[in-house]
């Protein structure tokens, strides 16, 4: 191999694993720092404030390998756990979130009708989704918190398992189930085949429209899901995460290596990404980084994650 | 029978093509006929000042549409251009403040457009993502720069006549920042239709590749829609805090999605290569009725972002039932 040769393929490691390698980078920087970044305490409250985004992420992937996107979630989230509180007062709690999940199926349904059936761009009509429902989630509370009344419905997110937080143990669930659906069944498999080329999926028989409108709606209800998991963590409904929650887990699946060309990557690179962002506000916030440049760091971070990728895709492109 | 059918053919093309006209006729009889206050004269100035802001924003938006991009980092210009331009008008004086504002917009687009050269992003999806991360660079360098805190007119001693005059004055029976908006809206209609670059730019929106292949620039193309862009966005930016005499480092919030929604209504489709700023100033319009109407008939502001949001879907579901 010539040197040119195993600099192309260092190169070419570098930008698939470059969530593995920003986590690398944060944990070795940490070793350095004195604080208590290295304690089970610390590592387990990380991925407990991680836990809704991944659940989240969980979900966008169905639409991105299938070459869609969902940025409706960050609206779904807010509104189906605000229904969940709602509903709470008047039915018991598991019958609350049964239906808070399904709204957000139905949202997912809507927005694969539009974007898979009728063949509409899925950027800028799921961003408009998102509008419409973080407005209604707007009228819903008069813009203000909304506590819920049942104190038993705070445990769920709140609790914990002999040490383990509830919210870890349903993500790992969520984990297993959707990593079994992605890779093991034959759903996930064309899901893949669909991101990889649509016309080819189409012509090998696959329910093209059919698939790929089912990834829709197992977003919505994850994304559902995790509102109510939210609403259940801080055990009021607010109408105020949705507002970039979306774009911000479409990167980080991004960041995972899950590309918005579709086909590529899959559920543990998305969990990959999404932890980065959590890694990376769990180590600011342990380096005492106030919070205006937080934002700023965050914001570089997602563009220079998103060029990275785009400049990836160009290389492909032109080695075609 | 043939020639009936073509007819009627024609006219409904011709219908989907005018919707938004026939829709702005629609709505403000409508309102006139439920809320006789909608024609009074106050009411038509205050239609024209809400006007103002949007309007400079989507101008600029309709270019990056029709080039087959996207822009979310208006909201972090606006946001930016604002605290600093105001900050400015103290040591600099107002000329100065007014001039740096308006480079600085340009700065942004500038950034913009070689954050997407270079990494040689071609599709909307692409420029999206790192577009809503440079707006969230922005926004957080708008408050850092303000430390958070919002800025008074009053706060200021020094003169600020200008920025008064473009809040608040008129010209004959137009106010300055209406003239402002038809100074540039014909500017940016000859730059767009008769000028080469103009012509460009939507072919580069309709197909890149063979735009590349039949000798255009792309790359030049790329650099104008994002400058005119940024440069709108200050203009917007200008002429909004000029208009409520503040200026808050969360300003620019919401006008991404907004002025998305008023180049899309009208009709400048977002698939790219197709459309006008005259469509545009259509599209502002319906949005700015819509919500005066609304606003008239007791719809609280947060039914009024939910309706925004099922027009844009259902504008965008449109558009694409059009093209197919």
């Amino acid at each position: 191999m010539s040197k040119s040769g195993i600099l192309t393929s260092i190169y070419k490691a570098l930008t698939k694993q470059k969530a593995f390698i920003a986590l690398l980078v944060m944990m070795i920087g940490m070793l350095f720092s004195k604080t208590n970044f290295y304690s089970a305490y610390n590592l387990l409250d990380m991925l407990n404030s991680t836990s809704i985004l991944l659940i989240l992420a969980f979900g966008v992937t169905f639409t991105i390998i299938s070459g869609g996107c969902d940025l409706s979630i960050g609206g779904n989230l807010v509104v189906a756990g605000i229904l969940a509180i709602k509903l709470l007062d008047v039915m018991p709690i598991w019958l609350a979130i049964l239906i808070a999940v399904l709204f957000g199926a139905v949202v997912g349904f809507v927005n694969g009708f539009l974007v898979v059936q009728q063949k509409t761009e899925p950027f800028i009509i799921t961003l408009g989704m998102g509008l419409l429902l973080t407005g209604v989630a707007q009228q819903l509370t008069d813009a203000h918190p909304l506590p819920a009344k049942n104190p038993n419905f705070m445990m769920i997110s709140n609790g914990d398992f002999h040490g383990i937080p509830n919210l870890v143990i349903i993500m790992l669930v969520c984990f297993g189930i959707s990593y079994w659906i992605m890779r093991y069944t034959q759903f996930g498999r064309n899901l893949y085949a669909i991101g990889g080329d649509y016309e080819v999926a189409r012509y090998s028989g696959i329910d093209v429209i059919r698939t790929k409108w089912m990834g829709f709606v197992l977003s919505g209800v994850a994304a559902a899901l995790a509102g109510v998991l939210l609403s259940s963590k801080l055990n009021t409904g607010s109408p105020v995460y949705g507002e970039t929650t979306a774009l911000v887990v479409n990167c980080g699946v991004v960041v995972g290596g899950t590309s918005f060309a579709g086909g590529i990557g899959g559920i543990p690179q998305s969990g990959l990404g999404l932890l980065v962002f959590g890694m990376l506000d769990n180590v600011m916030n342990m380096l005492g980084i106030t919070s205006y440049y937080q934002v700023l760091l965050k914001g570089a971070v997602i563009v220079a994650i998103i060029w990275m990728d785009c400049f990836a895709n160009k290389r492909k492109r032109e080695a075609v | 029978m043939e020639e009936k059918k073509s007819v009627l053919k024609a006219g409904a093309s011709m219908l989907r093509d005018y919707l938004v006209l026939v829709m702005i006729a629609f709505l403000v009889v409508i309102t006139a006929i439920i809320e006789p206050k909608f024609l009074s004269g106050s009411n038509l100035v205050n239609i024209m000042r809400q006007f103002g802001p949007l309007i400079m924003v989507s101008l600029g938006m309709t270019f990056v549409i029709i080039g087959g991009f996207i822009d979310l980092s208006v909201a972090g210009t606006i946001n930016l251009v604002a605290v600093v331009t105001i900050s400015l008008i103290q040591p600099l004086g107002q000329l100065p403040a007014l001039l740096i504002g308006l480079a600085l917009g340009i700065v942004c687009g500038t950034l913009n457009s070689i954050l997407i050269l270079s990494s040689g992003a071609l599709t909307q999806a692409e420029a999206l993502f790192i577009t809503f991360g440079m707006s969230t660079v922005y926004s957080a360098l708008a408050l850092l720069y303000s430390h958070g805190s919002t800025m008074h007119f009053w706060d200021i001693s020094a003169s600020k006549s200008v920025f008064e005059a473009i809040g608040g004055g008129n010209i004959g029976f137009f106010s300055v920042s209406f003239v402002i908006f038809l100074v540039l809206l014909a500017i940016l209609w000859i730059f767009q239709s008769k000028t080469a670059d103009g012509r460009a730019i939507c072919l580069t929106g309709g197909n890149k590749t063979a735009a590349r292949l039949s000798g255009i620039q792309i790359s030049r193309s790329i650099v104008e829609i994002y400058v005119i862009c940024g440069f709108m966005a200050a203009v917007g930016a200008i002429v909004l805090f000029s208009r409520i005499t503040t200026a808050a480092p969360v300003i620019g919030a919401g006008y991404e999605t907004s002025a998305i929604l008023a180049v899309v209504v009208g009709g400048t489709t977002l698939k790219g290569g197709k459309g006008s700023v005259l469509r545009t100033v259509m599209g502002v319009l319906l949005v700015v009725l819509m919500s005066n109407c609304l606003d008239l008939l007791g719809v609280s502001s947060y039914m009024q972002y939910a309706v925004k949001g099922a027009i844009l879907m259902f504008a965008i579901w449109l558009d694409n039932r059009k093209q197919a």
